[in-house]
């Protein structure tokens, strides 16, 4: 007999992909050990070798059901940054207006079926009720408020990509479709609503955190390095500098993505086929740094559009910057919503984004290597690919988005656990009351 | 009301775009949702692999399996969900055919470990995951190898539409039907039948929004491949990889009547042909791979090595 323990949750729930716990106890409940093993990979970097370069877009969506359109993305501007190619104007925009879309409808899924579930029946509620199926039965016109802005953005996504899932029409040198007139002005039609939509989020978000603030504040607080795109500073999810900022606060790094094998480090784990990225200059762990939401709103001076400006300084005076609160990044995550709204809104009101000017028709493949970085809606998206003299695909390495994440998702699970097991934290902080109660 | 229907929906190694297309349905859901009971979901409810495993065999009326089987844990599942649910759907392209991660079978298992584990760009000697960590098969087999399906819904990812009518079917206790045209039904461009006279890439030049692009010198799969996509891609300007898998039957060889029907399109010497065709493997078996005859002897030679 000992007083040793392993507790394993198996699967770890609403999430897209595959993971499990295991957390080890020894004795007085003292946390050993927390493990979060992703279990399952398919070997992406392999299968790409030998594909002609311009397929690498159409193969590499099918890493992400969710994120298809930032990987599009990312591995278009690999493969144009290897063979020196620059798409006109119009095909940039028409891209940016595709992963804004893509932004507003992963953000909307995250925010209303993988994680109100828990804040709006409480974290204590049976897992047949926890859920979004729930929500659309206990709160159905908040549902229908998720489902009209998912809708919103997958159907953009669709117009332009051909596919919202796994899209298509980006090319080396621009894009295979040009935007009608008569689409561009069936989507400007439905932005009022959406816009609607996008302020009622708003309005459930600060409920929602007003009244978990003392969850936010207290539980699983875990400073790390973070990392985001930024234009000069300014928020962004196309284009930029990879910035990074310390855990004190400090701007330590901004660089080009082709520069990111000197601050990208890659520890690969004894117990996850998802490798641990960090902070390279700072070592591992000391290194770990985190992605996504939270992470770009952390290393942003500022949001690029007014009324997301707006709401972030209101987050700030809340949570501060940096703000090492996990449970702030669905905070974040409605921020960007607000970004993207007003972003959809300014590129489809762009006269050029019907624009027919949208490919180039000399591309030509050489010898190259080339680096493609967007922001996903989970984070950093780096694709980087070597391309032989005929455009084949010689050597790829991909830094997905989560893989950002990973450890700095096992570092707050370590804070969380100390505070559940051995500081018995859940006996002293008080939860809301459900929003509905089951 | 009705009783709602036991529903499981798991997961292999996949993408999750499957069932982000069943939530696509938008809201549609706010009708299909509440004649569901949900008793295994793993991205969307609480339930865990114990709760599925607890349930009787044959309880759950109806399971969705997403993905490719290759770890452990999959085949587990997979065997599972076949256990326990009466109507058991190989859910997407990956699950009918072993799909994108298919092409896997490319390599072998030690050349895949060397480029994501060992050395890349940001590795150096890296060694094995292995811990609390299921162990990875050889090679991709077909899901079909492992267990019997009832129905096939293939794509990648399976339109939102196509869902939404088999689960009415399903749910209404009818046959699910489904056209059989392929995607060339679904193009609006011209067809002269004319021969190939140059293969081209598809960033090369810009292609007649009018003609078909295979006779344009693309490389389009739209007249070997299932057209229950019902042509988003070419309707697009984009030509056809093949996402949809074959015609029915389901188990035709989609790459081999693929590359047939372009050799027929295309009577080139066979030098311009082995110089211009870059990738036939990659192209033609892009989705299918596994459930090729080709791939079927990849899979066969692999797995005589590890006996």
């Amino acid at each position: 007999m000992t007083n040793e323990k392993t507790i394993r949750i198996d699967p770890v729930t609403r999430l897209e992909g595959h993971g499990t716990l295991t957390i080890k106890l020894g004795p007085g409940n003292k946390v050993k050990d927390i493990q979060f093993n992703v279990n399952s990979t398919r070997f992406f970097e392999k299968f790409l070798e030998g594909r002609p370069m311009e397929e690498a877009p159409r193969i590499a969506p099918r890493i992400c059901g969710i994120c298809p359109i930032p990987h599009h993305l990312a591995s278009l501007k690999a493969v144009e940054a290897a063979w020196d190619v620059t798409p006109p104007p119009a095909a940039i925009k028409l891209r940016r207006l595709l992963i804004e879309a893509k932004q507003l409808s992963s953000h909307a899924i995250h925010f209303y079926a993988l994680a109100a579930p828990d804040f709006v029946f409480g974290p204590l509620a049976s897992p047949a009720v926890r859920n979004v199926a729930a929500v659309l039965k206990h709160l159905p016109d908040v549902a229908v408020q998720a489902i009209k802005l998912m809708e919103f953005g997958q159907e953009l996504c669709t117009t332009i990509g051909a596919k919202a899932i796994h899209p298509t029409t980006g090319i080396p040198g621009g894009m295979l479709y040009a935007m009608k007139e008569e689409e561009r002005d069936d989507w400007l039609m439905k932005v009022p609503e959406m816009l609607e939509n996008i302020h009622k989020t708003v309005d459930l978000a600060k409920t929602v955190v007003n009244s978990y603030i003392e969850v936010i504040t207290k539980l699983a607080v875990t400073p790390t390095y973070y990392l985001g795109l930024t234009i000069n500073g300014t928020h962004d999810i196309y284009d930029g500098k990879i910035r990074v900022m310390d855990p004190e606060g400090k701007i330590v790094k901004d660089f080009e993505p082709h520069e990111y094998t000197k601050y990208y480090g890659e520890y690969v784990s004894k117990h996850s086929y998802a490798t641990h990225i960090y902070y390279k200059p700072a070592g591992y762990p000391e290194g770990i740094w985190r992605a996504n939401t939270l992470a770009r709103c952390n290393v942003a001076d500022k949001m690029a559009t007014p009324l997301a400006d707006a709401a972030l300084k209101e987050m700030r005076e809340l949570v501060g910057r940096p703000s090492h609160h996990t449970f702030a990044y669905h905070y974040a995550r409605v921020v960007e919503m607000v970004q993207a709204a007003e972003m959809i809104k300014t590129l489809l009101e762009d006269p050029q984004i019907v624009s027919t000017d949208v490919k180039l028709s000399d591309v030509e493949p050489k010898a190259g290597e080339g680096v493609g970085v967007v922001e996903a809606p989970r984070g950093t998206l780096l694709h980087n690919y070597e391309s032989d003299d005929k455009g084949i695909l010689v050597k790829a390495n991909l830094i997905v988005a989560t893989n950002n994440n990973i450890a700095g998702i096992e570092k707050s699970l370590m804070v969380a656990a100390k505070q559940i097991f051995e500081d018995k934290v859940l006996e002293k902080i008080t939860l809301p009351e459900p929003m509905v109660k089951t | 009301m009705t009783e709602p229907v036991p529903v499981a929906m798991a997961q292999g190694s996949s993408c999750w775009g499957c069932y982000q297309s069943l939530i696509d349905i938008h809201l549609n859901l706010a009708t299909v949702l509440p004649l569901l009971e949900i008793k295994y979901w793993q991205c969307v409810a609480d339930f865990k692999l114990k709760d599925l495993e607890g349930y009787p065999d044959k309880s759950i009326t109806v399971g969705l399996y997403e993905g490719m089987a290759r770890t452990e844990e999959d085949i587990h599942l997979l065997k599972l969900m076949r256990a326990k649910c009466k109507i058991l759907i190989a859910f997407g392209s990956c699950s009918c055919f072993g799909g994108i991660p298919g092409m896997a079978n490319f390599s072998t298992l030690e050349e895949c470990n060397e480029v994501k584990f060992r050395n890349n760009k940001t590795v150096k000697d890296g060694e094995l995951p292995t811990e609390n960590l299921p162990a990875i098969a050889p090679v991709v087999k077909p899901n079909r190898d492992f267990v019997d399906f009832e129905i096939y819904l293939p794509g990648c990812p399976p339109t939102s539409s196509l869902i939404l009518t088999a689960l009415t079917a399903l749910l209404e206790g009818k046959p699910i039907e489904l056209p059989p045209h392929t995607v060339c039904h679904y193009c609006d461009r011209e067809k002269k039948d004319t021969p190939i006279e140059k293969i081209l890439r598809p960033y090369e030049g810009i292609a007649d929004p009018d003609r078909c692009l295979l006779e344009q010198g693309y490389i389009c799969l739209g007249s070997a491949t299932w057209g229950l996509c019902e042509g988003q891609c070419v309707s697009h300007g984009v030509t056809c990889r093949g996402c949809f898998g074959p015609p029915p039957p389901i188990t035709n060889d989609q790459g081999a009547a693929a590359i047939s029907m372009f050799g027929s399109y295309a009577p080139l010497e066979s030098e311009v042909l082995a110089e211009t065709v870059l990738d036939p493997l990659g192209c033609f078996w892009r989705f299918t791979y596994p459930t090729s005859h080709l791939g079927a002897i990849r899979i066969k030679r692999e797995e005589a090595k590890t006996k």
